[in-house]
């Protein structure tokens, strides 16, 4: 039941592997992982496919997407290659991650969709409201990150995946722009000229 | 019943994999294996195991359920209260009283 199963060294497994119990990953995955359980990948493991798991252990190498449904660790020398979700996420020194990273519950494609309606009431709002409340609004509400196990020291670029703050909406116009100086040559100039002339 | 910590690669019960998995050490089974399962030294499938694979190995030990022909460069044991449904190609195969077989079987390596 929540027996350990191994994957050795020299074992290869072309496919998916899921179920229940816990995983250690000495050898080579090429698929999907979703356990219900604690997945561990060794210092010389790779995985190339996703894993899901409870929690997740990571000091070889992944190509995917880590999911960890309670806490995700990545340990001095591994290396991985795609995004990173759990609620906890923990980057050892000396680890090399590329790939974009959220701390938090939602699952990644369910969480953007909240976040959208609160982003154009802000703005609806800030059309009446003045100018400074507008740039508070959007700030996108997150928790922090929980466990930053040691100071994180990460090789590669670590893309803290941060929705961008919406485009600051135009401000009201109050006084009519002026019209644009156009400049003699540009776009169109010539042809404008020419149906002005014809 | 085969100890878990000795074995390379153990599929505990529980766990399952669609695919293929080979291996140069030691396998271990009590989960479920669909797809196809080799390696050049002993494959055991235990009492709760399920495979429904082909397997390859220098020695197959099955304890559980197998659908799937089984090629052993050694030997093959059908174990007490094993089931196998497949052909069995090996020098040596031994059927344990109690276990159920359903195949051919071909001796000559």
């Amino acid at each position: 039941m929540s027996q350990t199963s191994i994957i050795g060294s020299s074992s290869i497994v072309r496919g998916h592997v899921r179920g229940e119990g816990n995983l250690e990953i000495h050898g080579r995955v090429e698929g999907d992982v979703t356990v219900n359980g604690d997945v561990t990948v060794g210092a010389g493991a790779v995985v190339l496919g996703n894993i899901t798991a409870t929690q997740l252990n990571i000091a070889g190498t992944v190509e995917g997407d880590l999911r960890g449904t309670e806490a995700l660790l990545i340990e001095q020398g591994a290396r991985v290659v795609g995004d990173l979700s759990s609620p906890r996420v923990g980057l050892a020194p000396g680890a090399l991650v590329r790939g974009s990273v959220r701390t938090d519950d939602e699952s990644p494609l369910a969480a953007p969709a909240p976040r959208r309606p609160g982003v154009t009431s802000a703005s609806r709002s800030a059309a009446v409201a003045p100018p400074p409340l507008r740039a508070a609004a959007p700030i996108p509400k997150r928790k922090p990150v929980v466990t930053a196990v040691q100071p994180i020291a990460v090789e590669n670029d670590v893309v803290a995946e941060v929705a961008p703050a919406p485009a600051p909406e135009p401000p009201k116009e109050r006084r009519q722009a002026p019209p644009p100086v156009i400049p003699s040559l540009g776009k169109h100039a010539k042809a404008k000229k020419k149906r002005r002339e014809a | 019943m085969i100890g878990n910590e000795m074995a390379g690669t153990v599929i505990a019960e529980g766990l399952n994999i669609e695919g293929d998995l080979s291996s140069e050490e030691e396998l271990v089974i009590h989960g479920n294996v669909k797809g196809k399962l080799t390696s050049s030294e002993l494959v055991s499938v235990g009492s709760t195991g399920v495979v429904e694979a082909d397997i390859v190995g220098a020695t197959v030990s099955v304890a559980g359920h197998v659908t799937g022909d089984v090629t052993a460069s050694e030997r093959v044991d059908l174990q007490t209260g094993g089931r196998l449904i497949g052909d069995v190609k090996a020098a040596r195969f031994t059927i344990a009283d109690g276990a159920s077989f359903k195949g051919n079987v071909d001796m000559e390596m």
